[in-house]
């Protein structure tokens, strides 16, 4: 789905990442790769195949977007190292052409020069240009930027009829925030408000349709 | 001291002459036997077993100096009186027996003490022994255990923490194969069956002792000077609460049972704004107020402080409060045990009878009065279900042995055979949660860190200190709700309340919460802060409990009562009330025989419905209403609206229901019924819910803990993620499995549903008519709560909700 942020033209995939066409870059938000090795390494049993489907599903979305650059908006890699790292390290391997950037969040815990090493280049708390501001949790102070951020991992529950609801992931657009869908498999939602000021985009099976 | 007279000796000390039940408990226990003891509250249960303990153990030459008997009792406040009343007598006969407590309340020293040298008898609770099995040398602790008394064992059965119990059980069994095991029950309609689920297959000689003694309990419905012919639930029984403080006035003091948290707080308030005198000696009482506040109310009650308490199912079990002399039940009580244990708080001095006022909330509900006192008088108690399969509590239980000893898991197989619950596993399920503490279930490939329980020499141990902490702290089956905290300013909790209601709160908002008109200053994380308000209004918070449905015994003998209205004669008062509503009944519409299945039919300007009224309780209408609209969706696509009540259920639709033709196309066959039920009720949403208590139960995801700082953050996700991605990548995990059963046991009621829709098909139907809606159907016709039956797919329900959201 097609829309303008400050005139500037963005595409809402569906698969839950956001395309600027005039740079060749795309946006992907709360990926959390590692997440499942993360929690079994502790002790709990959250099942590999899905975080298995996140690397499947980057793959295929780098190679139908064929973007020259990706920023991506923290919470790529889920707290410490572990050996879930081949599959990723794999993975960027394969897109040599692509510029990756990584704007830190709170869960990526691993030191800068791992990612380096991979020719990612590693941002501490936000990018700008002169009217749009990346960063992984949305900022207080934008200077009247817009704001494109993750963190919040941005739900919607539609409920029509009574006792019958149904909650899918969104992107939301308020005042001087755009918030990006968490990618992952492995996220959860946090259900936003609908208020009159904010636009809400929800993600569908077939496409990304605004609410 | 003599071996075998301590019991004679004491009861002639306190002049008092024993039962007949508590004789023939102490020559059980005396010849070896182990067994289940059924006697009402305020005979002297404890006694009957305590003695036999006793004397076993004062009959012995050689008398162990640990651990003799473990005593395990639901609530730790049963354990301190249980403590009170053994310690007595010991003291009362100088007897060298020590006994000790231990519950979450037991402070660090006097685990430690423990530690060196267990006391003779230990009272605890099911989720303290679990604990102790997850300490190093507890084979050492329990080898001279001679008896495990669970005391009400019908309120463990029913639950996980009956499991808990049933596993425990099977450990110290094996540790030492002479144990004998005796529970205390009250009257449930399966006894014998409660009795071979808590001692298991291990073929020791058990029998089953039932005191003859019976506690009266007398009956009285609250009945209005004028009934309303078309019944409406909405005011919460309010209408009668001027007899209600009648009530409250001639009695000493009085426990008001309610039936919801929210008609907890609502009742109180009300109370006292009609009679303002109540303030300082009248309190409430429910699931949601901080400990303290329930202690303190508790102690009030017992120190003969209160004139009136309101409550919820938090005050049904506990210890006597001698004071209370008088129970009123608010609303249907939806079974008849319920009924009977919150009668039986109050006149607990033997031979006492206990009254308990039934104040119906609307019309038809005063039918229920004469239906408890009816099943009352036949012994019409219903069943405990109790939990079979429970996987979510294997794991944990064999983590906790992982913890401590370890194990070897041909022996632990055998062990968890013998218990009810785990008697129909193969070794294929249990070598998959073999599986998922070693390997974390399905293993993808050589990458994987899954790091938990792991086999050193054909021993399954945890090396990880950090998980063995993590596992202790998460020992037991009672999951506490995710609710925000209410505090005050300066401190103090209050108690919780669910997200969505303060949600729907601003700041200098007031609302009502125990008891108290509190003002909203500000959210703070999961903390609600407040101050005391005088504005004196607000809305009161509710919570969103499941909702009871009425027991089969209890509608059964309702069917039963409303075929009075046919009979001559005398009638039971409720029955002759009811008269003018029977009569409008019958004059629009019929009153069903118990052979009959009444389904009225009627037209407004919302559509066409129908009233089918099996009289089974809202969880089994739930089921049937939404096969039948299944079932008549398939001879022409239809979408219906669905209602139920605990009496019958409604299907509306637009178009006009070809029930006739449906009834002809075997509407009610039990044929294909399982297959359809899963077809037309949303079963992933429940199961869903009920995988919360599983997932936190088998260790997925942690509460938090109280007052203990763990680091967890980065290993924290919901049970709902977990529910996700385990239906989309391991579908065949047993513990998602057992969510979907427990849905078809509990929620569904599978049996009752199938039996419902076998007895519908035999019944005769009688179909009518209705040109004005009836007294039955009136109430269904106005709940709020509705289904939606449909077919649709996901993308289509969401446009259609966009639709309506946008007119």
């Amino acid at each position: 789905m097609q829309i303008f942020l400050r005139g500037c033209e963005f595409i809402l995939l569906p698969e839950k990442a956001l395309y600027k066409p005039d740079e060749s870059l795309l946006i992907v938000a709360d990926i959390h790769l590692g997440k499942a090795s993360h929690f079994r390494k502790s002790g709990i049993a959250m099942p590999a195949g899905a975080q298995a489907a996140d690397y499947d599903a980057l793959k295929k979305l780098f190679e139908k977007i064929q973007p020259q650059k990706v920023y991506f908006l923290g919470d790529l890699f889920h707290s410490t190292f572990n050996k879930d790292w081949h599959y990723f390290e794999e993975l960027i391997q394969g897109f040599k052409h692509i510029a990756f950037t990584l704007i830190k969040g709170n869960h990526d815990l691993i030191d800068a020069t791992l990612f380096e090493r991979l020719n990612i280049s590693m941002v501490d708390t936000h990018l700008e240009d002169d009217t749009f501001i990346y960063s992984h949790a949305p900022l207080e102070d934008v200077n009247g930027k817009l704001n494109i951020s993750g963190h919040i991992h941005p739900g919607i529950r539609l409920s029509g009829i009574p006792r019958q609801s149904l909650t899918m992931p969104c992107y939301y657009l308020a005042n001087d925030t755009f918030l990006l869908p968490a990618f992952g498999k492995l996220t959860g939602l946090y259900i936003v408000d609908r208020h009159n000021e904010a636009e809400v985009y929800a993600v569908l099976p077939s496409g990304v349709r605004k609410i | 001291m003599a071996k075998t007279d301590i019991a004679d000796t004491w009861f002639s000390i306190k002049g008092w002459t024993p039962y007949d039940f508590q004789i023939k408990s102490w020559k059980a226990i005396g010849s070896g036997y182990s067994g289940l003891l059924n006697a009402p509250t305020g005979f002297g249960k404890t006694y009957a077993l305590w003695f036999g303990v006793l004397q076993n153990f004062f009959a012995k030459k050689k008398r162990p100096k640990g651990l003799h008997c473990l005593w395990i009792t639901p609530l730790r406040a049963l354990s301190k009186e249980i403590y009170s009343a053994t310690e007595r007598v010991s003291d009362d006969l100088g007897l060298d027996y020590s006994i000790g407590l231990r519950t979450g309340d037991t402070s660090a020293k006097e685990r430690t003490q423990q530690k060196k040298g267990m006391p003779n008898g230990l009272i605890t609770t099911p989720e303290s022994v679990h604990l102790l099995l997850a300490q190093k040398g507890y084979p050492d602790v329990f080898k001279d255990l001679e008896f495990v008394v669970v005391d009400e064992w019908h309120e463990l059965i029913s639950s996980k923490r009956g499991v808990l119990t049933e596993l425990a059980l099977s450990k110290l069994k094996a540790i030492n194969p002479k144990l004998k095991i005796w529970g205390i029950s009250a009257t449930i309609g399966n006894l014998e069956e409660a009795k071979d689920i808590l001692l298991g297959s291990y073929g020791d000689k058990s029998t089953l002792i039932s005191s003859k003694l019976q506690k009266k309990i007398e009956v009285e419905t609250i009945l209005p000077e004028v009934i309303e012919k078309y019944p409406w639930g909405g005011h919460l029984g309010i209408s009668a609460i001027d007899q209600v403080l009648g009530i409250i006035h001639q009695s000493n003091t009085t426990l008001l049972f309610t039936n919801t948290r929210s008609q907890c707080e609502i009742w109180y308030q009300r109370l006292l704004e009609k009679d303002p005198e109540l303030a300082g000696v009248i309190a409430l009482h429910h699931g949601s107020l901080t400990e303290e506040l329930r202690i303190w109310v508790e102690n009030a009650i017992h120190d003969g402080l209160l004139k009136a308490v309101v409550c919820t199912s938090s005050l049904d079990l506990g210890v006597d409060f001698r004071p209370v002399d008088t129970v009123i039940q608010i609303g249907s009580p939806r079974g008849v045990a319920r009924f009977v244990q919150r009668a039986g708080r109050s006149g607990h001095q033997p031979g006492a009878t206990s009254k308990i006022y039934f104040v119906p909330t609307h019309s038809l509900e005063i039918v229920e009065g004469s239906a408890l006192r009816y099943a009352i008088a036949h012994d019409n108690i219903e069943q405990r279900i109790p939990y079979i399969r429970s996987f979510d509590v294997l794991i944990q239980y064999l983590v906790t042995l992982a913890v401590s000893e370890g194990f070897k898991a041909d022996e632990i197989f055998e062990e968890v055979l013998k218990t009810h619950c785990f008697a129909s596993i193969t070794r294929e399920e249990f070598n998959w949660c073999l599986s998922f503490i070693t390997e974390g279930g399905k293993m993808l490939d050589a990458y994987d860190e899954f790091h938990k329980v792991v086999i050193q020499d054909g021993i399954y141990k945890v090396t990880s200190r950090a998980i063995a902490m993590r596992h202790r702290l998460s020992i037991g089956t009672i999951v506490s709700d995710s609710m925000m905290q209410v505090k005050y300013m300066g401190g103090g909790r209050i108690g919780a309340i669910e997200e969505w209601f303060i949600a729907r709160l601003k700041p200098g908002d007031t609302f009502w919460f125990a008891g108290r008109n509190l003002e909203l200053v500000a959210i703070k994380n999961m903390n609600v802060l407040v101050r005391k308000s005088n504005k004196g209004k607000g809305a009161f918070p509710s919570w969103q409990g499941g909702r009871m449905s009425l027991s089969s015994e209890l509608s059964t003998t309702i069917r039963l009562k409303l075929d009075e209205y046919y009979k001559h004669g005398k009638k039971d008062k409720e029955i002759e009330k009811l008269i003018p509503l029977f009569d409008e009944q019958e004059r629009r519409s019929k009153i069903p025989h118990p052979d009959e299945l009444l389904i009225e039919k009627a037209q407004t300007k919302e559509g066409y419905h129908i009233f089918v009224y099996p009289f089974e309780g809202r969880n089994v209408h739930e089921g049937i209403a939404a096969v039948l609209a299944y079932r008549i969706a398939k001879l022409k696509p239809m979408t219906f609206s669905i209602a139920f009540n605990d009496y019958g259920f409604e299907l509306l639709s637009e178009q006009e229901i070809p029930i006739e033709e449906a009834l002809e196309n075997g509407l009610l066959d039990s044929e294909g019924l399982s297959d359809d039920v899963s077809l037309s009720v949303n079963i992933t949403e429940m199961a869903r819910r009920k995988f919360r208590d599983i997932a936190s139960i088998a260790g997925l995801v942690f509460n938090g803990y109280p007052g203990k700082q763990l680091k967890t953050r980065h290993v924290q996700a919901s049970s709902g993620l977990f529910f996700n991605v385990f239906s989309d990548f391991e579908q065949n995990n047993l513990l998602l499995q057992e969510a979907y059963d427990e849905v078809m046991t509990f929620q569904m009621e599978q049996v009752r549903l199938a039996d419902a829709m076998k007895r519908m098909q035999q019944q005769k139907i009688i179909i009518k008519e209705l040109d004005r809606l009836s007294p039955f159907c009136f109430p269904i016709f106005t709940e709020r709560f509705r289904e939606q039956l449909s077919n649709e797919k996901f993308e289509d329900r969401v446009l259609k909700m966009l639709n309506q959201l946008e007119k």
